[in-house]
């Protein structure tokens, strides 16, 4: 019994002891964390809105959220939709970006979307990451797939064979990719088109 | 996409040992028989598909709600023994014709790295449940169809002149290369 | 001079990767470049001399029944605040060898140790054995990333050695390259070591 009682003691008290110092290192470099990976999208977000002299990160204030504590806002924001703002040299807000999420063949596929202001637009797309297979797949980085977004709006279909056309010999990837676009953009444009 | 697709992706173009490189030790290890390829192969297919549906359940019913998303190795790994442990006990006490066949193979799987590997990708992934379950399905096949191969090409390389120092390990490796060559060819069967 | 010999074991005698061939997996995935294979070597070194110190330490405190798991705690902790801290400062890095980081924990390497050597010894040879493991599975891991990218890439650590437009042999880059130059580089340490064998 003693004995048994010693082996539990110890057993929590490692685990305890180890979740103690993780949660802190985590909470060092989970801020860095996300700093990187917003500044790394951040240079993306010039590609797919023309004429962008610097990006803004719309973050929703702590009413909209619901939450007053800072470190679960900051969760809170992590789990929804990080929107990008193009400001222009005039200081006129060009458009909206932001990243939509599929999975395709071999994982997960990232697309950033530009958005125009105005006509609320597709204005280009680029794909952030997929591991879809070389040679097949990957055809979704091509300017002439890509190109077929260019022009859609929230109220379009946006799915393969409906308004979007196929990639022979790579449906999956191509579907998973309009799935990305389609999503994001109806995440996204709930956001930021409800906060005006 | 669809079930069968995960199955295939997992099972042949992203074989788990000869493309993933998951799951090598066990690969190189067990290999010179047939009869054991396939003992292991099975028993680590079963406790894939029991590991990947308990971690999944443990990912997005308590690491998620509760944001510790820093304990996922950890919890992870402490449940793969556990289950390891568990299936054998299970084993013991109701097919113990099954477990004289997997049993000592068991212990061995708790460090196969295919298995946590597999249990982090389905959460990168985000797989529903079912989408887990046949991905460890596919994984596990896929595992074990690379192991009785090369089980098979070794058992007929036993009487063959091998230069001394390639012996063994040395032309498992090339084998398993030539292996993974003919493997790549099932890229890009979408 | 004891300290010494627990220093060089892992270097040549007891090689993780040549000699005992355990911890293959990120051996092959991760070793495209000479960089890469560099960082996964570091990053198990590092895991492998703080676990070993610490599990060293607490020997006397856990219970033999429960060691097993105790080891896996500790262990976690390490490989989970390596992934954190990698993934902090050094990103792209982090990225390249990406799953193999948590897959750390069930290298064979570290819980081997931690059961064969340090669960029996002091915190110093410890700390020395786990190093000289670690750097053991370093130098195996940057010669079998130099290699690759010689042969796939036409340059080492990034710095192109071939003209631009040279051919290179492109499969060594991919996964059949892994294993067949892990293959023959095995072959050749068999043969170094039989000749010392043979002349000692």
């Amino acid at each position: 019994m003693n004995e048994s009682l010693k082996m539990v003691v110890v057993l929590a008290v490692i685990a305890m002891a180890s979740a103690g110092i993780l949660s802190v290192v985590y909470g060092t470099t989970s801020v860095i964390i996300e700093e990187n990976a917003a500044r790394a999208l951040e240079s993306s977000v010039f590609e797919v809105l023309p004429n962008v002299s610097r990006v803004e990160i719309i973050r929703r204030s702590a009413d909209e959220l619901g939450v007053d504590d800072p470190k679960e806002m900051r969760e809170q924001e992590q789990r929804t939709t990080l929107i990008y703002q193009g400001i222009d040299s005039n200081e006129q807000v060009v458009g909206y970006a932001f990243v939509g999420e599929a999975n395709g063949y071999g994982g997960v596929i990232r697309i950033l979307v530009g958005v125009d202001e105005v006509t609320d637009e597709i204005l280009n797309i680029k794909v952030l990451s997929h591991t879809e297979t070389p040679g097949l797949g990957s055809r979704i980085e091509d300017e002439s797939f890509r190109s077929r977004f260019i022009g859609k709006t929230v109220e379009d279909p946006i799915a393969i064979n409906r308004d979007i056309d196929n990639i022979s010999g790579a449906t999956v990837s191509a579907t998973a990719a309009a799935d990305a676009v389609r999503q994001g953009f109806v995440n996204a444009s709930a956001v930021y088109r409800g906060g005006e | 996409m669809s079930l069968f697709t995960i199955l295939l992706s997992a099972l042949l173009v992203n074989n788990f040992v000869l493309v993933r490189f998951l799951g090598i030790c066990p690969f190189m290890g067990v290999s010179k028989q047939v009869d054991s390829a396939i003992g292991m192969g099975l028993a680590t297919t079963f406790v894939m598909v029991v590991a990947a549906a308990a971690t999944w359940l443990i990912q997005w019913f308590i690491l998620e709600p509760f944001g510790l998303p820093f304990l996922q190795n950890m919890s992870f790994i402490l449940v793969i023994a556990s289950m390891v442990q568990l299936v054998e006990m299970f084993l013991h006490k109701t097919s113990p014709g099954l477990y004289r066949a997997m049993g000592i193979f068991l212990p061995l799987i708790t460090t196969n790295c295919a298995i946590l590997g597999l249990a982090i990708m389905a959460v990168q992934n985000s797989y529903t449940f079912i989408e887990t379950v046949i991905f460890a399905l596919g994984g596990g096949l896929g595992f074990t169809l690379a192991l009785i191969l090369l089980a098979g090409i070794r058992e007929e390389l036993q009487f063959a002149d091998i230069p001394k120092p390639l012996r063994g390990a040395g032309i498992a490796f090339i084998l398993a290369g030539l292996l993974s060559l003919a493997f790549g060819g099932f890229a890009g069967l979408v | 001079m004891r300290l010494f010999k627990d220093f060089v074991r892992g270097l040549w005698a007891e090689n993780p990767t040549f000699r005992l061939l355990i911890g293959l997996c990120p051996t092959l995935a991760v070793t495209t470049s000479a960089i890469n294979g560099m960082s996964m070597g570091l990053a198990t070194a590092f895991v492998l001399l703080c676990s070993s110190a610490l599990i060293s330490l607490l020997k006397n405190v856990i219970p033999g029944k429960v060691r097993i798991p105790a080891y896996i705690i500790v262990i976690a902790t390490f490989v989970t605040i390596v992934d954190l801290v990698m993934n902090a400062y050094m990103p792209d890095l982090h990225q390249v060898l990406g799953l193999f980081i948590p897959l750390i924990v069930v290298n064979c390497i570290v819980l081997g140790r931690a059961e064969a050597f340090a669960s029996k010894n002091g915190v110093v040879s410890s700390a020395v054995d786990g190093l000289g493991m670690g750097l053991g599975f370093t130098w195996a891991l940057t010669l079998l990333g130099s290699i690759r990218e010689i042969l796939g890439a036409g340059s080492i650590f990034g710095v192109a050695l071939l003209p631009e437009g040279t051919t290179t042999l492109g499969i060594m880059a991919l996964p059949p390259g892994a294993f067949i130059t892990l293959g023959v580089l095995i072959a050749v340490m068999n043969m170094i070591a039989a000749r010392q064998k043979k002349t000692s």
